[in-house]
């Protein structure tokens, strides 16, 4: 076991490295770092540019800049934004936007797996009934609907015609606004929006996948046995179904794991929430590639590790794969 | 004879789909005694796993008892309430299913799959639970059991794998076991290593059973008496020695002859002509008269009611005795 995850660890190196190397080359293929730091500005002279460049480091061989990136990175140092906040050092940008990001993403995913997970089992026990049918209809609409319209539907009902939920950010401006002068409710009350939508949107695949999934193990002969040998029901479906039909949820929440702490960039952006997700949105339209390679980095990363969490998950539910 | 275990009267088990509804089981009677092992024959489709799901009311969605009643020490199973029927299912009555490779779960050791049924029907604790277990493993002669118990099933072979099913079966000393083409899905060897099990076991414990399959040589060897069916009626029941020797059923006549037999001479195997009809709209009268070579205008006209037309031998057909068949194994 554990030389099974020194062995993964190890093979994540080249991987790491190769991903690494593919966001440098694209951000270079970009354009010259300079030419779009200064794009905007008519007045900026040649010697300036020349400056910035040494500054930079952009005057050396494409393969030192990239060695000095990497060596850098050992050294959680990401560089400086171009432009973003005056040109911050990128991992402070992160390091500010990244709480955000995580809670609103970790309520999100709980909300939804402890919601959707009952649902889809209820549902495929009693497939076709009445229920199933409102549970697969609600879901596949669910699965339809952009995020982005959801939201805006969500803002303009519960913020501008209700007002019961603040439409944007994360805090109130000033303390006054403060539900009960309560800084945690006024948290809780800016969050319950973007929450409630980010929810949605994972909750319908998520029921459909433990649905089907949960339908394809029932017809199994070992669901049969179980029952043949007088278990109760609860056993048979919580303990015999469920354990075989969570192989394929655990995938799919192991592969969105790995995206978590980039966050829900259409939402965070819909709803003006300030996280990494935003970020990684205002980095890319204003092409500021430091934050941009940044980020990327960090999911590389993230989802390197889920992956990784995610086989571990797998051998101890269905212990065919075995890890050697 | 000695005393009654099971008594199952005209039941029906149809099955709703969209395409209609299949009467997969319509209106089948048979009984077994004490200690008596009947095989329940017929070709795929005949009804014979649908009864046997009915006796333990599990048969799966859309299936439906619709009527009868199913008779377990003169008690009506289809009136029990679903906790009372969890308490006969695997204490009462077992049941082994055809593929040992799907029966048992996966993700489960042996040790737990047989622990859990253990501890759901006897009041011991874990520990006493786990011994119970090994013993059951060096029951059913599955060597070192103290190490294979803590194996998963797919560490095992088909063989072994058969062998912890017929475990779990046997974890509570049901008095009656159902077993479903136990044999089916492994070689021939091992076959005839899980019949002797079958047969010793039972002879240990005094149960009865329910032997399903479509192989005659294996009734020859297993069962006392036989009760054939076809298209989810019975065509026949009766002793072995009499199913064998003196059918009375065109059916039971036609399997019979399509049993192949070691012979020097090569010919060809015989089949019956023919497919099991379509159980959503089954041929009018004798639901064997498409196919069968004695058939006269009555046989789609007249549902032949099953008739006690020798002691203890039972014939559903209207020319049983005109026909006179002769047993296809003394020519």
């Amino acid at each position: 076991m554990i030389k099974y995850i020194i062995r993964r660890l190890l093979y994540l190196i080249p991987l790491f490295f190769g991903i690494l190397i593919l966001v440098f080359a694209a951000s270079r293929m970009a354009g010259d770092p300079v030419q779009l730091m200064t794009g905007l500005n008519p007045h900026i002279t040649a010697e300036a540019k020349q400056q910035l460049r040494e500054y930079y480091g952009l005057d050396k061989p494409l393969y030192y800049q990239f060695l000095v990136y990497v060596w850098k990175l050992f050294n959680v140092d990401l560089g400086n934004a171009y432009a973003i906040r005056g040109g911050l050092p990128v991992t402070t940008l992160i390091g500010q936007y990244i709480w955000e990001t995580f809670k609103l993403q970790l309520a999100g995913l709980f909300l939804s797996l402890t919601i959707s997970i009952p649902i889809g089992i209820i549902s495929a026990k009693k497939q076709y009934s009445k229920l199933d049918v409102s549970v697969t209809t609600t879901s596949l609409l669910g699965t339809c609907i952009p995020v982005f319209y959801m939201g805006i539907i969500a803002i303009i009902v519960f913020s501008y015609y209700l007002g019961w939920l603040p439409p944007f950010g994360a805090h109130s401006l000033f303390p006054e606004r403060y539900p009960f002068g309560n800084y945690m409710l006024d948290e809780l009350w800016h969050m319950a929006l973007p929450t409630a939508v980010l929810t949605f949107a994972l909750l319908a695949p998520v029921v459909l996948l433990v649905r089907s999934s949960m339908l394809e193990v029932l017809r199994q002969d070992y669901i049969l046995a179980a029952r043949a040998s007088g278990l109760s029901e609860r056993t048979v479906i919580y303990k015999h179904a469920l354990r075989n039909a969570l192989i394929p949820v655990v995938t799919y929440i192991g592969l969105y794991f790995g995206g978590v702490l980039a966050g829900a960039p259409i939402t965070e952006t819909v709803f003006n929430w300030p996280g990494v997700g935003r970020l990684f949105v205002e980095a890319t339209r204003r092409l500021d590639f430091p934050v941009i390679m940044g980020i990327t980095v960090m999911i590389t990363m993230m989802t390197l590790f889920a992956n990784l969490i995610t086989d571990l998950t797998y051998a101890y539910i269905d212990p065919r794969i075995r890890l050697e | 004879m000695s005393k009654e275990l099971l008594k199952i009267e005209n039941l029906k088990t149809y099955f709703d789909t969209w395409a209609g509804v299949v009467k997969a089981v319509d209106g089948i009677s048979l009984e077994v005694e004490e200690g008596e092992t009947l095989g329940l024959v017929g070709e795929s489709g005949s009804g014979k796993t649908v009864t046997a799901l009915s006796v333990l009311r599990i048969v799966p969605r859309p299936g439906k008892i619709v009527d009868g009643r199913i008779l377990y020490r003169g008690e009506n199973l289809l009136e029990k309430k679903e906790n009372e029927m969890q308490k006969i299912r695997g204490k009462e009555i077992a049941y082994i299913f055809q593929d040992p490779a799907t029966s048992l779960n996966p993700v489960f050791s042996i040790a737990s799959q047989l622990i859990e049924v253990i501890r759901r029907h006897q009041n011991v604790g874990k520990q006493e639970a786990i011994e119970k277990a090994i013993e059951l493993l060096r029951l059913v002669e599955i060597p070192d059991p103290k190490i294979r118990i803590r194996d998963y099933p797919h560490q095992l072979s088909g063989g072994m794998k058969q062998r912890m099913a017929v475990a779990r079966a046997l974890s509570c000393q049901p008095s009656l076991l159902l077993a479903d083409e136990p044999t089916t899905n492994l070689d021939v060897t091992i076959q005839a290593q899980i019949l002797g099990l079958m047969k010793n076991l039972k002879k240990k414990l005094g149960m009865s059973m329910v032997l399903i399959t479509h192989d005659m040589g294996i009734v020859a060897d297993m069962a006392d008496r036989i009760t054939v069916l076809y298209a989810g009626r019975v065509c026949e029941s009766a002793s072995t020695i009499t199913i064998f020797y003196s059918p009375m059923h065109p059916y039971t006549e036609a399997l019979l002859t399509a049993v192949p037999h070691l012979a020097i001479k090569r010919e060809k195997l015989a089949v019956i002509p023919g497919t099991i009809p379509n159980l959503i709209e089954p041929p009018s009268g004798c639901r064997f008269h498409p196919r069968c070579k004695y058939a006269r205008a009555t046989c789609s006209e007249i549902v032949p009611p099953l008739e006690e037309i020798e002691p203890e031998h039972y014939v559903a057909c209207l020319r049983a005795k005109e026909i006179a068949i002769r047993s296809p194994l003394e020519s």
